[in-house]
Formats: structure tokens, C-alpha cells, sequence
């Protein structure tokens, strides 16, 4: 889930604390109008006409597309259809491997315990293991002295390398910063005695004064959480006297000077997010052991299979040849498995007891220990005319990253790199980020990964200011919203010049038209009870697509005699349906059957190189590379297709498990090409095709939210009548797998709007360890979600697809802060939204 | 103290009468019992006891003693799904699969005792059921349409009662 922003490697390593201005160019824009030609061609002349010609070269309107990449709908073969998941078969019959459930294939698996530490901020002064040691079935119990345990400092994201996240932690920690830091370790023969024996290990605590306010953090004085040796891979901005782990930062044109004129009005409103729990619902589970061959094997839910191999080679000194890291069913990511949680235990144990050993994370440390959302303070400042145009937008983010900065500075720069290009026609952009740590459990990579957050404060605000001013608030987002043939310089303005990108589908007109018409925009009736109020809220979102310039995937399809395939991808499938997606492109291309592809994927011994499962980016990278691969096999079915058929390859094609001339109407199966390929009398060949994919493409998926919301004045309680969200993903793969991302999504981003996330006691303490006192909406609580596909067609895209997990995860509390606003006159901007928060705005009105 | 029990049919004996049955259960190979918290709080462990569905992992070994537990694992095979199964392949009901289990079983349960639910009702009966990818929107549409497909069979045991590509909604 994580996008980064992109400030080069260099400055994003060294100690330069200056914010990184880098692109801040003076925008070539006409200053917003509001006029809009028709048509795209119109559009795309409008927006090349100011346009600098340089940008043009670098990031040209026209992409060099190849022919079989657009197709009509009714000649898509796969695409677009809606096969079955793949997997849900074994799924719904309980026959799926998790993680946990491979522990039966080992008689001498050993379970794992971690003990944490019992305060906010301290040393470690004394920890007595004899107690537990003593207990019968423990097999070993490590402490930060032990030799097993490396020394070095790591960052559990799970990134690119070196990663944009800094190294400040260590597997057990002797200096502990928040309430859940790791301490000591237990493998035992069971897990109750593992708990037991991490219950007996005593440990006595120099304390440290915590700090628990990321503004009180930043104060003169405050408790510190690093010394500066404390940390390596330091991220630009970093200054560890004030607890600040990063500081970012990009701007175009001037939005000081914007400020100051007569001609416009300001407005400031100031947004609070809410620490959200990613509780997926497989604990974080990790199985390591030590294979015949002397190579460590860690079985464990991940996103990120090779990143993962990648850190436990360089935190245990070990190549990377010898780590398999594979990935069997996950159950459920959404980023909080973009990261090397739970593996180095295990690994460290096994090597300690020389056994398989498993560690599931309990719930309670699901909620206390592992990761959550960034909770966020967030301003929003603009300058608009009288006459409706939006003249500057700046946007200032205080992220609380918790103890350790995983996905820290990446998280806080699409706070503003992901909403903001959604109002590319604004002239002045300004966004700082800072991010402070605290004594509080560390945050990391969650579905959205700070869009939701710049989200919250950009559409709240403008929602105000079009009340404020008088504007509809659609048609006044409408008259600066992107659109198809714009240059983003936006999303790019940390990253330097020629970081901005070129916007090749945009369907937000579409988005905008279907959410309003679905969800009765134009004609809402109010309840016959006077102190009822129904109220409409809108807001709009943006996401990435893989990050630029930061992304690889590879794939591999080899042929088997009867025309079957076998497709090795090192794609992550975490319950999205990837897999599924992979199998429909392969099969586009090949022309076969989907239940012809058989998927192997994301097992670093046996299937290609990939990133991992983040940033909105497995079906456009690694699917990708799936139909290069599957090209580059076609390319030797169509010669021996040829060679069968007597016909020239260009003559050719696949469909239907078939190769066929359309000039002759002769074919012959892919079984025919598959047995003569492996059997022919003259010469022989497996059929093989592989694909590896980068780009420096990210482009945009939209979404228009919708919320419906009736209000009782007299309690200020409210129900959701109902949410709409109209999505751009460009082409959707599979349409049924789609919606599911969109409806699940968009729960998720109800959820930040209305729970209020994991709080704490006074001394740090998570007050959250279960399901129940998370208090989310249940399936009872939960609102009906309306998912529209908008299909556009994305020419860098496989087959025209872009995106669509994470974008519909920022938009609803921006939304329902809206409606909320629309039926009763109050702004709700800190989440979650609650009945008690609208009647105190209600009576202080009155 | 060994406690005895039949688990789809088969009988079986388990030790330790004070564990907790989902871990008992997943320790004797029934992995499609799923444990997603620290006891009685997600649902995922649901199986059928005497016909009942009930968290296996908020009941002791000995209150099962002489019951007859039914899993998942009893209601369809992968070549022959119980329609209530069918339904959430045909929904695209699942995405991680994790809490499908205990959702399916409650899924049997709610239909047994009440064949046309409103989508009131049904929402009411998973709501202690956690599913962290879906939004309960696809599950819901699956178990009011599996509603349907019980009905139009016999019974509601094991047949194959999909209607492919049904249930889509774009």
C-alpha cells in the first residue's frame, strides 16, 4: 500500500533537514479558469497549449500503445468477465492453507511468545529468564543479549531497497518506547506454555518520562525517544532533539502571495484522523525452520515475499539465496502486512532450538503491537474569488508515526501527492508534512496510506468553503478538477523535475453524473418528523498506480503438452483476487480457458521477482508482466502454429484454445501445438514466456463519493441511509472482483469516519484488545454501499486497467462530515463523527 | 478424562476435556476451523453443534462431550458445493476467506431455522461474524440468494446448486 514520493535516495538518506522544494517551478497554467472546451480532443488542446514543451517530450499526450492492449468490449476474450475466483473453492470448503494451518506437517513445531515491554519509555535495566527457562516444555528464551538475536538496526517496512523508512529498530529491544515494544522471546512446546513462560520472565525497567501528544512531542524539553545513534538510514527532514522523523514538503507557484490578494477570500479548517486498526483477521503468523538442505524456510502472511527475504538475509546475515520465503493464504492485508513484522522471532528461535517454530500474533497485540493508520492532524488553507475560482490550496499534515518511523515520511507525502492532483487546474499548491514520533505503538503501511487523511481535510474544506461562499459544491470542485490530457505536476512536485506525470484517462465526469443520479442528488426528500434531517454529502478521491519509478514485477508462463499453462508470477494475492486477475490476462492473450492457467505465485525459491502487494500496484505491475509473458509465449505458439497449419504467423491468432488463420477458418488446438512442441520429430522446444515490468507511469484511479445521512436534532444521532461510490479503475479486470474491492474499501473508510480507532490510557496502555472494544461497525451497524464501475481505458495499463483497491478507502469521512453539514449546519472535522460531537455543535449554534 | 464426540460424522476422541474445542479441533486436522481472535469475538471458529452454530473456540472440550459437530469441511466439496457455498463463489462473498467458514456455518444455521430471511435478518445473524474485506455487502446478497436456492431444493444437504454467473451486480 505504500507510495513513495519519491524525494531522491540521496537527500531521502542524509541529514539535510531542509524540506525538500525541489520542482517548486512556477506553474504554466492560465490561473484556473473556469472555461472547459467539449470533448477530449478539445481538452487535451486546452491543456497542451500552456504547457511547457519539455514536459510535453517527457510525458506525451499520445502513449505508444500496442495494438492488442484496446480492445472493445465484445472482443475481449477474458477481460471483463466475471469467472469465479479462483480460490474460492477451497475457500469456502475450509481446504485453503493459512499459515497456522500448516503446523500439523510438523511433529517438533515449537510456538512462539514474545514478552513487551510493560512501559511507555525506559531501559531495560534487569530481565531474569531463569524462572521461564525452568518451565517444563520451554525450549529457549532469547533477550537482546542472546546470540541468535542480531544486533542491527532494521525497519519492518516492507519497501524497496535501501528503504525510504529509517532504521531504528531492533528484534527485542533493550531501549523500549512504547507499551508492546519486544523484549524477550519463548519458543515452547506449546503456545499456552509459551505464554506462560513470557508471563514468568521478570524485567525490571529504568523509566523514562514518555510523551504521548505528537504536538507536545515537537515541544523544547520534551522527552526523546532517539539519541542521533540510535537510528541509520536517518530520512530527510529528520531531527531527533524534537522527536521528528521526517519532515517533506513540496510547492507550486506561490500560494503566500495568493493569500495576500484583495481579490480573494482565505479559508482555514483544521482535520483530525483517527489511529485505525488494520484487524485483519489472520493474526500476523510466521513459520521459520531450517530444510534439509540447510536453507531457512519461512512460511508466513505476507505482502511482501521478496522484500521479506531481503531483510532477514541482511538483519541475520545470511544470502539471500538461502531464505524461501513463501506465502500461503493470507487473510487480509491491507498493508499491515506490508512489512516484516512477526518473521524475525520465529527465525531467531529456530535457530536457537534448532526447530520449526510458529508465532501467531495474539489479538490484543494485533491491536497494541503491530501497526495501525497514521493518526493525523491536518490543516487546509485556500484562497478562492468571489467568482468561484480556487486560486491556492495548501495542505499541512502533523503525523504521528508512534515510536518507530516504518512508512513514516511515505505515509505523510500522499497526505498531499495523492488528493491534491485531483484539482490540477489550481495555480498555487503548498504541502509540509512533519512527522513526529511519540510513546506510542508504531504505525505503518494501511490501504490508502495517507491519501485518506489529505482526503479528509481537502474535500471537508472545500466543501465548507462552497457552503461558506454560496457554490455548489460539485460544480465548484468541477470547475478545477482534473481531467484526461492534463499534466500533473502535482503528484510529482517532490520528486524533482520531470517527476510530474501525464493524466491519460479520467473519468471523474462520469464518476461525479452516475454517484448523484444513484444517489438521488438532485431530488432527497425530508423526513415528515420536523426534528429529523436528511442530508447529502460528496467528496471526491484520487489514488496512484504502483508507485512511479519504484515498481517490479516478472512473471512467467511455460506450456504444458495438452495446451494447459503454467503461470509463475511473483504477483502477491492477499485475498484481492490477483491471482484471478492474472489468470483472466494471461488467458486474454493466449486465448485459452481460465481454468487452463494454473498459478503459482509468490514463492521467492520458484516464481519471479515482484515487489509485493502495495500501493495499488499488483494488477497494473505484475499483471503487467503476466502478459508480457504470455506474449512472449504466444510469439512461439503462433511459430509452431504455423509450422502446423502451413500458414504464416502474421496470418495467426489464439482464441478459444485454439490457434486459427481467419483467412482459411483452419485451426488447430493448443494441444496439437503443445504435443508437437514436446514431441515433434524434428526439432523440440518447451514453450516458454517471461515478462518483467517497470515503469515510471502512475496513473490516477478516481473516485466520486456519495453519502446519505438523516440527522436528529434532538440527539444529534444519525443514520447512514445509504453510500454510493462511483469509481474509475479504468478497465476492470473482473467486474465481480471490482465491486468487492469498492464495497470492502469503502466499509473500511466508513469505518475511519465513525469508530474511533485504538485509543489509550494515560500510561500508554492500548485501551483496544479485542474486536469488541475496537467497536467497528458490524454487519448489522453497517450502511448499504452502492459500487459503480466507470470504465475508462488506461493505455499504460494491462488491457486498459489501473487501480481500484485503495481508492475508494479515503473518500467517506470527507463525505459524511458533508452530509452531515448538508442536513443540519454543523462541521464535524475531527473523526469519528459522533451523535455527542453533532449536538454539542448543535447547541453552540444555538 | 477423554471426551468423545462425532465431527462430520466421524467419530472423535479428545484429550484434554479443559482446552478450548476450535483448538482441539484444528490440533486434529480440522484446519477449516478458523481462529481470528483470543476467544468468542470474530466468529470465524462457528461449527454446528447439535444442529447449532456456536463459536468452538468460546466452549470448552467437555461441553462437547456426546455432541455431534459439524464443520465446513461437511457441507460441499470443491466439485460439489452446498448452495449456500455456491451462492458466496457466485457473490464474489469472498476475498481472503478467512472468517467464510464461520460465516457459511452461520449462514446454515440462520437458513434452517428461518428459510426466507429479510436482509435485516440476515445482517442481524452475522453480526458476529468479522469480515474485515467485504463489508458484509457481498456475503449479505449471497445468504439472501442462497435463501432461495435452499428453497428450490429438497434439502439442503450437499448439492450442486449453483447457478453460475448469477449474482453479479455489474
Amino acid at each position: 500500500m505504500s507510495d513513495e514520493p519519491r524525494p531522491d535516495d540521496a537527500e531521502s538518506r542524509d541529514g539535510d533537514a531542509d524540506r525538500q522544494t525541489d520542482g517548486n517551478a512556477d506553474r504554466q497554467t492560465d490561473g484556473g479558469t473556469t472555461s472547459r472546451p467539449s470533448g477530449e480532443d478539445a481538452d487535451v488542446l486546452d491543456a497542451v497549449e500552456n504547457e511547457d514543451p519539455e514536459a510535453l517530450d517527457r510525458h506525451p499526450i499520445e502513449w505508444d500503445e500496442p495494438d492488442n492492449n484496446r480492445k472493445d468490449p465484445d472482443e475481449r476474450l477474458s477481460v471483463s468477465s466475471t469467472p469465479e475466483k479462483a480460490d474460492d473453492r477451497k475457500l469456502v470448503t475450509g481446504e485453503a492453507k493459512y499459515t497456522a494451518d500448516f503446523a500439523g506437517q510438523f511433529p517438533d513445531l515449537a510456538h512462539a511468545a514474545v514478552r513487551r515491554s510493560d512501559v511507555p519509555h525506559g531501559r531495560v535495566a534487569d530481565i531474569d529468564t531463569s524462572a521461564a527457562e525452568a518451565m517444563d516444555g520451554v525450549y529457549a528464551v532469547l533477550t537482546p543479549d542472546s546470540e541468535e538475536v542480531p544486533d542491527g538496526k532494521y525497519t519492518s517496512a516492507g519497501q524497496s531497497y535501501p528503504e525510504p523508512s529509517p532504521w531504528d529498530m531492533h528484534v527485542l529491544s533493550e531501549h523500549v518506547r512504547y507499551v508492546g515494544d519486544p523484549v524477550a522471546a519463548v519458543a515452547a512446546v506449546d503456545a499456552e506454555t509459551a505464554d506462560a513462560a513470557v508471563d514468568a520472565i521478570e524485567v525490571e525497567y529504568e523509566e523514562y518520562e514518555p510523551v504521548f501528544d505528537p504536538e507536545a512531542a515537537f515541544d523544547e524539553g520534551a522527552p526523546r525517544l532517539f539519541d542521533d545513534d540510535e537510528v541509520e538510514n536517518e530520512i530527510v527532514g529528520h531531527d531527533y532533539e524534537r522527536n521528528r522523523m521526517a519532515s517533506i514538503g513540496g510547492s507550486l507557484g506561490d500560494v503566500e502571495a495568493a493569500f495576500d490578494r484583495e481579490d480573494t477570500t482565505v479559508h482555514e479548517s483544521e482535520w483530525e484522523t483517527v489511529r485505525q486498526s488494520h484487524a485483519n483477521l489472520e493474526p500476523h503468523t510466521s513459520l521459520a525452520y531450517t530444510d534439509e538442505d540447510d536453507r531457512h524456510v519461512l512460511v508466513t502472511s505476507t505482502q511482501v515475499p521478496n522484500h521479506t527475504r531481503r531483510q532477514v538475509a541482511h538483519l541475520f546475515d545470511v544470502p539471500i539465496r538461502d531464505i524461501r520465503v513463501t506465502k500461503p493464504a493470507v487473510g487480509g492485508g491491507f498493508g499491515g502486512k506490508q512489512a516484516m513484522v512477526t518473521e524475525p522471532i520465529p527465525m531467531a528461535l529456530s535457530l536457537a532450538t534448532g526447530r520449526p517454530v510458529v508465532y501467531e500474533a495474539g489479538r490484543d497485540e494485533e491491536f497494541g503491537a503491530m501497526r495501525s493508520r497514521h493518526p493525523m492532524q491536518v490543516r487546509a488553507k485556500t484562497a478562492v474569488t468571489d467568482d468561484g475560482d480556487l486560486e491556492a490550496v495548501q495542505i499541512t499534515a502533523l503525523s504521528n508515526t508512534g515510536a518507530y518511523g516504518s512508512h513514516g515520511m511515505t505515509v505523510a507525502g500522499n497526505v498531499g501527492s495523492k488528493p491534491l492532483p485531483l484539482y490540477s487546474k489550481v495555480p498555487n499548491i503548498d504541502f509540509a508534512a512533519d512527522v513526529v514520533h511519540t510513546n506510542t505503538p508504531q504505525t505503518g503501511a494501511m490501504r490508502g496510506y495517507g491519501a485518506p487523511q489529505g482526503t479528509l481535510a481537502l474535500e471537508g474544506h472545500l466543501d465548507e468553503v462552497a457552503h461558506e461562499m454560496g457554490f455548489d459544491p460539485i460544480e465548484f470542485r468541477r470547475d478545477h478538477y482534473m481531467e484526461s490530457g492534463d499534466l500533473d505536476e502535482i503528484a510529482g512536485m517532490m520528486g524533482g523535475e520531470g517527476a510530474e506525470r501525464r493524466i491519460r484517462s479520467c473519468g471523474l465526469d462520469e464518476c461525479v453524473e452516475r454517484g448523484k443520479e444513484a444517489i438521488g442528488w438532485d431530488d432527497a426528500d425530508q423526513p415528515d418528523e420536523d426534528h429529523l434531517h436528511r442530508g447529502l454529502g460528496m467528496a471526491l478521491s484520487a489514488q496512484g498506480t504502483g508507485v512511479a519509478g519504484d515498481e517490479l514485477g516478472a512473471a512467467q508462463v511455460m506450456m504444458n503438452e495438452d495446451g494447459s499453462f503454467h503461470l509463475h508470477v511473483g504477483g502477491v494475492d492477499i485475498g484481492t483476487g490477483a491471482d484471478t486477475a492474472f489468470i483472466q490476462i494471461a488467458a486474454e492473450v493466449l486465448g485459452c480457458a481460465e481454468e487452463d492457467v494454473v498459478v503459482k505465485a509468490a514463492d521467492t525459491d520458484v516464481t519471479p521477482f515482484d515487489y509485493g502487494a502495495y500501493a495499488s500496484s499488483t494488477t497494473y505491475i505484475s499483471g503487467m508482466a503476466v502478459k508480457k509473458a504470455a506474449e512472449d509465449a504466444k510469439e512461439r505458439i503462433l511459430e509452431w502454429g504455423s509450422k502446423l497449419l502451413e500458414e504464416p504467423v502474421d496470418a495467426l491468432d489464439t482464441a478459444e484454445g485454439t490457434v486459427y488463420s481467419e483467412a482459411t477458418g483452419e485451426a488447430v488446438t493448443l494441444e496439437d501445438v503443445g504435443y508437437e512442441a514436446a514431441y515433434g520429430d524434428e526439432e523440440r522446444e518447451h514453450i516458454l514466456g517471461k515478462g518483467t515490468h517497470c515503469t515510471e507511469e502512475s496513473p490516477p484511479p478516481f473516485a466520486a463519493q456519495f453519502a446519505d445521512v438523516t440527522v436528529d436534532e434532538r440527539t444529534g444521532e444519525f443514520e447512514v441511509n445509504e453510500l454510493v461510490v462511483a469509481v474509475d479503475c479504468g478497465v476492470a479486470i473482473n467486474p465481480g472482483m471490482a465491486t468487492g474491492q469498492i464495497e470492502g474499501a469503502n466499509h473500511m473508510s466508513y469505518e475511519m469516519a465513525v469508530c474511533e480507532g485504538i485509543t489509550f490510557d494515560d500510561e500508554g496502555r492500548s485501551e483496544v484488545s479485542t474486536y469488541e472494544e475496537y467497536g467497528f461497525p458490524t454487519a448489522a451497524e453497517s450502511p448499504p454501499v452502492e459500487a459503480i464501475l466507470v470504465e475508462t481505458h488506461e493505455p499504460t495499463g494491462p488491457f486498459g486497467a489501473k487501480s481500484v483497491a485503495e481508492v475508494p478507502t479515503n473518500p467517506v469521512p470527507p463525505a459524511l462530515s458533508n452530509a452531515v453539514r448538508d442536513a443540519v449546519g454543523v462541521r464535524v472535522t475531527d473523526m469519528p463523527i459522533t451523535a455527542e460531537e453533532i449536538r454539542t455543535k448543535l447547541d453552540d449554534g444555538a | 478424562m477423554s471426551v468423545e464426540l462425532t465431527v462430520n460424522g466421524s467419530e472423535l476422541t479428545l484429550e484434554d476435556p479443559e482446552r478450548d474445542l476450535a483448538s482441539a479441533l484444528r490440533a486434529s486436522g480440522h484446519t477449516e476451523v478458523k481462529c481470528g481472535c483470543d476467544g468468542g469475538d470474530c466468529g470465524a471458529s462457528k461449527v454446528l453443534i447439535d444442529g447449532e452454530a456456536v463459536m468452538a473456540c468460546g466452549m470448552a472440550v467437555a461441553d462437547a462431550a456426546g455432541t455431534a459437530v459439524e464443520t465446513v469441511a461437511a457441507f460441499g466439496t470443491q466439485s460439489d458445493l452446498h448452495p449456500i457455498q455456491q451462492s458466496f463463489v457466485d457473490h464474489f462473498a469472498v476475498q481472503c476467506g478467512f472468517c467464510i467458514p464461520g460465516m457459511v456455518v452461520e449462514a446454515k444455521s440462520l437458513l434452517a431455522d428461518n428459510p426466507d430471511p429479510t436482509e435485516a435478518e440476515v445482517r442481524e445473524a452475522i453480526d458476529d461474524n468479522v469480515c474485515r474485506c467485504t463489508g458484509y455487502q457481498k456475503p449479505v446478497e449471497a445468504i439472501l440468494d442462497a435463501a432461495d436456492r435452499v428453497g428450490e431444493s429438497d434439502t439442503a444437504v450437499a448439492t450442486d446448486g449453483g447457478t453460475a454467473g448469477g449474482g453479479v451486480d455489474e
